[in-house]
């Protein structure tokens, strides 16, 4: 054994794998196919062995001689019965023996060994496993652990001949079998199992099942015709490289791995907001369709940040660690979220590329693989740095993101700054050429210049609709002119107008004049004026503080002095800047008021005071000294800094100079008249640019602090509880990590996973693919490569591929074209029930894989065959039909994916990896037919048949409403029933019907055709159901008729299933 | 069937007979006959072991069951223990005095660590002994307090989690982390279900009243998570369209579906035929099991047969569709033909800031149904082996969160204790388990974790929680998690 290559082992393996498997398959065969057709659960099979009693004399086993394989035979029953207390797992190894080890478990009888090897009745474990005595037999009967007889016998047999340990099988480095290809391989274990091929199927079942394996979708009847014309040598070749090359082969490939990132358009916890990282899921499906290469498709999600000046894709690549869940629950403890984002992302990792369950050492050592607790916590460091928070927010975009520049962004602001900057210097051209001398350096100093404007004098301005009441325009009391306004008061009196007059423009330096005369028989306590703009809110008031408006002793009610002496005319004055009101603000109206008495007003305006030296519209200077030391919004940056810096600062001529041409350009009152046109355009450049700016959407990214965190082992998975410190690193048991820097990176890590010497990445990548195509993978548990997870059942074959793929460097389509055009994958997939009982995954390969459609490929089928389908790609999540109350009863007040809005047109038939993702109430059609749900990594989903299923396909909106629409692709594409029905076997099916089934069909058509003669009404109906419109004129007794056939047809089981 | 090879289609029917002698799915006469001819049919359908649509695991129970179905009464937000079942008289002396600092600890959510005082708050509720077992219960509850003898109250709950989503998620699938099963599809998986015309687990998401705060559901909490997505809860809607695209669409009646499913039939009859596959077979027996879907449901939510005796045991709401009352009685009509776990997921009890306002409403939304339900099925001899069980996912903070009066005060989450009762099936009623603590902080006796509820659960139903496993990820997961967790013997009948 010791000599034996690992090659020689290997074939060993297959070979007494096989024998196994069908030793197995006889005992239990009718348990086995009962428990599978009852669960539908296409998942874990326990094999209940059932064996002789006494069976434990080594000569009575006439296969005592075949050769036991640790991996295959022995290391499962130690693994399930032995390991959680005498493994791994250093927590919690009991009577400090460790079976998992031949270092530690074979030794000579006279040290008391658990293993003697070779001799079976002086090893400890032997001994222990036959006694009776419950305190003392293994295992342990609290541990509810059994063996069975055969594994009893196995584990004598082993020792027997020697117990020889093997390394873990996925932990070895692939080897490449020298016998090249799948179909090779599959016929060598085929023939070993005394079985063969099945025939090839016949063309349509091929490019159907090609067509729906690459892209998702059916094939066009055009497609099945290009096909079955086409007699050259290549046809099948060439028709999967057609397949390979459409841009729906990156949206199918591109589902399987967001359920392996969970990827979701919602935060996944509490509130479950949106979250816009939806430029992460339409760089899969680019990634995909561009064909990069495995290798960098993983660094750039692992690491894409951390290359030399990643890309924008790069970059937009790492939010694949950005797709956990997470929270923004108030009251949640930050640290406890920072750990458990650390930990899903370090275990999806593992778990995605390694296919480790590496989660299970978050609280103590792995009991079944080599990984350690430190090892896990080694590779949580990775991690452990993330620059987004522990806290989401609850926001669209959680920092860090980027922006998702589309290919023209540059171009398109380039072009917009060029033409602001011509505009500019348009601006800046005609400024220079504007005479201007400055008033404060003119001699002599020009004069203040003084403008009165009277506002009330007699009467209210021109058009005022004045509301006055008990106030009269009265001759005596008059200050000037003819008329005062006598206002009367026993509580509060208002007179004012508020609409109709030209409005008034405060000036430069203006002072509100007003003349009262305050009746001494009768005064009043509080009198006040009040301006209109947006609002009342500019008053003045002398006398008591009675009048309870706006906020005290500010513009909004400026006590401007005490009650004036009655009985005389006293003029009252004030800034217009007192009540708020600055230069250029517009006045639409104003109210005198009195409180309890009664007053006269008369003769109310205001006065303008312009000194062109210390008026920063006229002065240059003036604006300089008015900006110093204040920001200045909407200039230039260096002139606002220029300006900032004040006068003191001495300015070289040319910077001057720019200050004076911005000056006239946007503030000389004189001057900047004529260059209101140009601005108004830059203004609505600026603007243009800024909104387009503005909608371009943003992703999620992962970035590290700038300092990493800490890393430390939490005990017991605790966050709170940090014990041993740890740094970066990677796990023993696999190659060793190459660092660059001091402190292993993401980077790093990344390279380090997709390193040739990486035994697990590339095993995990074919087996992945190999599912997707097969149905099944080779390894059973996909997710599963460590001891727990099933052996593959074609080792050579695996390692065939892993090695290929990775010679091919990495080359998914290669591999995709290398699976679809293989012999195997081409075999049809029926077969005689015996051979679906005795192996119902088809994880011998004796038969094409049949298997039901996943949930998108239902929808997009039903869509696509019934014309509706919308390819529009990419962008933000769409909502389709869907029923009432799926996130209402449930969503948080609060939460804005509380309401479904459902979208109209395109949006109910855009593909379905397009639909909205909400992940705590996903689409029914997605939950029903076994979509998981995103909240965590999903590498194979399950393939249920449920009632449910049923009522969906036959009555949902969506699709009851694309076999309307299918119908009427029927009844345009031919004119007698059987040609219809043809029709819409190959749309749906790519064959022909047999006369058989078209009679079927066509009495079914009949039935219904007679039923909506006797009720068209009920055809109506029938053929309006959904928002799209039959088309117009039809016959809407046939159209109905036909509609429930397309219903049926979509319904059928073939159609339901890729064959 | 016109396959030439005789053995070809004595394998055929050798199988078929398999399939549906052992496993099979009972199914519409007409199709069945219309589908296979009367002879082989009859041999189908006579079969002496009725079949079962919703098949046990093998092994399964692993000892008799006490219980044969759940009836799960999520309280949704946390209910106050503190005002409910928890009597804690001497804190009315406590009143806005400060917690001790050595009880408060440093686990505390956010939205209170940051308060500067944790003053007591005592319960405004007057507390009265019910029942023979002599029970405290608080004014808030007077149609539960008249059937203490009937429960078992645990007063010593805890959980590790003081949010809601990760609370929630624990308390239905025994781990805080999202991913894992629900109790609902343990159950279902582990013993499937007696109907063959409903699902073996139901959901049903009732209204609140208007003004609670209302934390979120998560279809998480009736998920499958890893297992096969048939064990997923139904979620059982209220209004006209009780099960999600139940009823035909417009134009189409019965009839057309009865003549659309013989012609499916027909149809994928030849396909399996032709490739052999059993779920071909599976899938005829699903479409059927639709078909009888669409009659079953609308009879189960039709109340018209249930007497006003019966309604009157629910309360005043028992007729409004997606009322707290209807849903309780619909749990009833659900387990009575055969469903094997209904949880009702009822929301708002989240009461941060007003308290005795908002547990006011929740209580009266459902008290009287609650105890309504255990009378009905008492009354019906069904309460022998129906597992009732009524709990939120943590409980409230002694000390008050904002403005505290004796009339005012609200309760910060508090997963060190609450309470929970059990009823029915393998309890003993009239008991209560676990002391707290003076301040209702901290268990003193008998600390009970969620995970124990579950195992609890499981053991009434004769499962054995730790036997009870699925190899996922490398680890034999089971609804009670990794930790050990003991079955809460005190309790049981």
């Amino acid at each position: 054994m010791l000599l034996m290559t690992q090659w020689n082992r290997m074939q060993m393996e297959n070979q007494t794998l096989t024998q196994n498997c069908r030793f197995q398959i006889s005992k239990s065969f009718q348990k086995t196919v009962r428990w599978l057709v009852v669960s539908g659960f296409v998942g874990l099979i326990f094999l209940v062995l059932v064996g002789d009693a006494n069976a434990f004399d080594d000569s009575h086993d006439a296969k005592a001689e075949t050769p036991i394989s640790y991996n295959r035979d022995i290391r499962p029953i130690l693994s399930e019965n032995c390991f959680a207390c005498h493994g791994t797992d250093a927590g919690n190894r009991e009577a400090d023996l460790r079976l998992d080890l031949s270092e530690t478990a074979v030794g000579k009888e006279e040290d008391g060994a658990a293993i003697v090897a070779g001799q079976p009745d002086e090893s400890l474990i032997w001994q222990r496993i036959l006694e009776t005595d419950p305190d003392v037999v293994m295992p342990p009967p609290e541990s509810k652990k059994k063996l069975t007889d055969d594994q009893k016998q196995m584990l004598r047999r082993w020792i027997k001949q020697g117990a020889e340990y093997q390394k873990h099988w996925a932990f070895e480095r692939p080897i490449k079998s020298t016998e090249a290809g799948i179909d090779a391989l599959v016929a060598k274990s085929l023939k070993r199992d005394g079985l063969s091929f099945s025939p090839e199927a016949d063309r349509s079942t091929l490019i159907r099942r090609v067509s729906m394996a690459l892209t998702g979708l059916p094939p066009t009847i055009e497609e099945v015709d290009q096909f079955l014309n086409d007699q050259s040598s290549g046809a099948y070749e060439a028709m999967v490289d057609r397949y390979l090359a459409s841009p729906r082969y990156g949206e199918e490939m591109a589902r399987y791995w967001l359920d392996v990132a969970r990827y979701g358009d919602t935060h996944g916890m509490h509130l479950d907001n949106e979250r816009q990282t939806w430029a992460y899921r339409d760089w899969v499906v680019s990634a995909f369709n561009r064909n990069l290469s495995y290798d960098q498709f993983t660094i750039d999600q692992l690491a894409g940040d951390l290359r030399e000046n990643p890309t924008q894709d790069q970059m937009i690549a790492t939010g694949f660690n950005r797709c956990n869940v997470t929270t923004g629950e108030g009251g949640s403890i930050q640290k406890e979220f920072i750990f458990r984002y650390a930990v899903d992302r370090a275990s999806t990792t593992a778990q995605a590329w390694l296919g480790l369950t590496a989660g299970c050492a978050v609280c103590h050592d792995h009991k079944y693989d080599p990984i350690s607790q430190k090892e896990f916590y080694s590779l949580y460091a990775f991690f452990n740095s993330n620059a987004d928070p522990a806290m989401d927010g609850n926001a669209l975009l959680t920092r860090p993101v980027v922006k998702v520049k589309p290919d023209d962004y540059d171009a398109k602001i380039k072009e917009f700054v060029e033409r602001e900057a011509a505009l500019q210097k348009s601006i800046d051209e005609k400024s220079a050429t504007v005479a201007y001398s400055d008033p404060a350096e003119l001699e002599p100093r020009p004069e203040i210049q003084v403008t009165t404007h009277v506002w009330f004098e007699d009467a209210f301005p021109a058009g005022a609709a004045v509301n006055a009441p008990g106030a009269a325009l009265v001759d005596e009391p008059v200050n000037s002119g003819s008329k005062a306004l006598k206002v009367v008061g026993a509580g509060l009196a208002q007179t004012f107008y508020d609409k109709g007059a030209q409005p008034l423009t405060v000036p430069d330096g203006g002072r509100f004049f007003m003349n009262v005369f305050l009746d001494p028989n009768d005064p009043p306590e509080e009198i006040m004026v009040q301006f209109l703009t947006n609002s009342w809110d500019q008053r003045a008031i002398w006398g008591a503080d009675l009048i309870n408006w706006g906020a005290q002793n500010t513009s909004q009610r400026f006590p401007a002095g005490g009650i004036p002496e009655p009985g005389k005319w006293v003029k009252l004055e004030f800034d217009a800047s007192d009540v708020g009101l600055t230069a250029a603000s517009k006045v639409n109206g104003f109210a005198f008021t009195v409180h309890g008495g009664t007053a006269y007003f008369d003769n109310m305006g205001v006065v303008g005071r312009l000194d062109p030296v210390t008026n920063p519209t006229l002065s240059l200077t003036a604006w300089r000294k008015a900006q110093a030391g204040k920001d200045t919004p909407g200039a230039p940056a260096d002139i606002k800094q220029w300006l900032k810096e004040g006068l003191d600062k001495e300015r070289k001529p040319e910077e001057v100079k720019c200050l004076r041409d911005y000056y006239v350009a946007n503030v000389c009152s004189t001057t900047r008249e004529p260059f209101n046109a140009m601005k108004a355009e830059l203004a609505a450049i600026k603007k243009q640019r800024v909104d387009y700016d503005n909608a371009v959407p943003s992703t999620f990214v992962f970035k590290d602090l700038p300092k990493p965190r800490d890393s430390f082992v939490m005990i017991r998975g605790e966050y709170d509880a940090p014990g041993e410190p740890v740094m970066p690193g990677t796990p023993a048991v696999l190659p060793a990590l190459k660092q660059t820097g001091e402190r292993a990176n993401r980077l790093d890590l990344a390279r380090w996973i997709v390193a040739p010497e990486n035994p697990l990445t590339s095993r995990v990548a074919v087996n992945r693919f190999w599912q997707q195509v097969f149905g099944v993978g080779l390894v059973n548990t996909s997710h599963d490569f460590g001891t727990q997870g099933t052996l593959p059942t074609h080792p050579e074959l695996l390692d065939w591929m892993a090695v290929t793929f990775q010679e091919n460097g990495w080359d998914v389509k290669k591999l995709m074209r290398l699976m679809v055009t293989s012999q195997t994958f081409r075999q049809q997939g029926n077969a005689p029930p015996p051979r679906w009982a005795a192996d119902p995954e088809n994880q011998q390969l004796a038969r094409g894989p049949r298997f039901r459609l996943d949930a998108e490929q239902l929808r997009d089928q039903t869509l696509f065959v019934s014309g509706l389908m919308v390819h529009d790609m990419g962008g933000k999540g769409v909502n389709p039909y869907q029923p009432p109350n799926i996130w209402e009863p449930i969503g948080f007040g609060g939460s804005n994916t509380r309401f479904y809005k459902r979208g109209n047109g395109d949006d109910l038939y855009r593909r379905t990896l397009y639909t909205f993702f909400k992940r705590t109430a996903p689409h029914p059609m997605l939950e029903n037919f076994d979509a998981p749900p995103r909240e965590q990594s999903c590498i194979r989903r399950d393939r249920t048949n449920t009632p449910l299923q049923a009522l969906q396909l036959l009555n949902d909106v969506q699709h009851f409403e694309a076999a309307r629409a299918f119908a009427g692709r029927m009844m345009a594409s031919a004119d007698t029933p059987d040609s219809r029905i043809e029709f819409a076997y190959r749309a749906a099916l790519s064959r022909r019907p047999s006369e058989e089934e078209s009679a079927i069909v066509l009495d079914f058509f009949h039935r219904q055709q007679a039923k909506y003669k006797a009720a068209p009404e009920e055809a109506k109906k029938t053929i309006q159901y959904g928002e799209s419109k039959p088309p117009a004129g039809v016959d809407e007794v046939e159209l109905a008729a036909w509609t429930l056939v397309a219903n049926l047809i979509l319904n059928l089981d073939e159609t339901i299933v890729r064959n | 069937m016109n396959n030439k090879n005789p053995l070809f289609e004595h394998q055929l029917l050798q199988t078929r007979r398999q399939f549906f002698g052992n496993v099979g799915l009972r199914m519409g006469g007409i199709a069945m006959a219309s589908m296979m001819g009367p002879g082989l049919a009859a041999q189908a359908m006579g079969s002496e072991d009725p079949e079962r649509v919703h098949p046990p695991l093998p092994g399964l129970p692993h000892f008799p069951a006490k219980a044969k179905s759940v009836i799960y009464l999520h309280m949704n937000g946390g209910p106050s223990q503190l005002d409910t079942w928890d009597y804690k008289p001497n804190l009315v002396k406590q009143f806005e005095k400060e917690l001790p600092k050595d009880f408060l600890g440093d686990r505390i959510t956010t939205m209170t660590s940051g308060q500067a005082k944790f003053p007591v708050a005592p319960s405004k509720y007057e507390f009265k002994q019910h029942g023979e077992c002599g029970r405290w219960v608080s004014s808030l509850l007077p149609h539960t307090a008249k059937i203490v003898d009937d429960i078992a109250v645990i007063k010593t709950v805890h959980t590790n989690a003081i949010n809601h989503d990760p609370a929630c998620t624990f308390v239905m699938t025994g781990s805080e982390v999202s991913g894992k099963p629900s109790m609902g599809s343990w159950v279902s998986y582990g013993l499937g279900a007696e109907t063959n015309n409903l699902p073996a687990f139901v959901s049903l998401v009732p209204n609140f009243p208007a003004g609670s705060n209302a934390q979120a559901l998560y279809s998480r909490m009736w998920g499958p998570g890893f297992l096969p997505g048939k064990h997923s809860g139904v979620v059982l809607r209220a209004g006209a369209e009780p099960v999600l695209y139940l009823d035909n669409p417009p134009g189409v009646d019965r009839s057309d579906r009865r003549a659309m499913l013989d012609a499916l039939g027909k149809l994928n009859a030849k396909g399996f035929s032709k490739f052999g596959d059993p779920d071909i077979q599976t899938r005829i027996a699903q479409y059927e099991m639709a078909y009888r879907m669409q009659t079953s449901v609308p009879e189960l939510t039709d109340l018209s047969q249930e007497t006003q005796a019966t309604k009157e045991l629910y309360g005043a709401n028992v007729d409004k569709p997606g009322s707290f009352t209807q849903s309780a009685l619909l749990a009833r009509r659900l387990v009575e033909r055969g469903v094997r776990m209904v949880q009702i997921m009822h929301r708002g009890w989240d009461s941060h800031g007003n308290l005795p306002v908002e547990l006011g409403n929740q209580c009266m939304d459902t008290d009287q149904a609650c105890a309504g339900l255990i009378t009905d099925l008492k009354q019906r001899g069904m309460l022998k082996d129906t597992l009732v069980i009524w709990g939120g996912e943590f409980g409230r903070t002694v000390y008050s969160q904002g403005k505290l009066t004796r009339e005012r005060y609200g309760r910060d989450h508090h997963p060190r204790n609450f309470c929970m009762w059990m009823a029915g099936g393998g309890i003993k009623g009239g008991v209560e388990l676990g002391e707290t603590d003076e301040y209702s902080y901290n268990p003193i006796t008998d600390p009970v974790h969620i995970n124990e509820i579950n195992a609890t659960v499981l053991h009434c139903l004769g499962i054995d929680h730790e036997r009870f496993t699925l190899r996922y990820q490398g680890l034999d997961q089971r609804l009670t998690g990794v930790e050990p967790m003991k079955v809460i013997k005190q309790i049981l009948a």
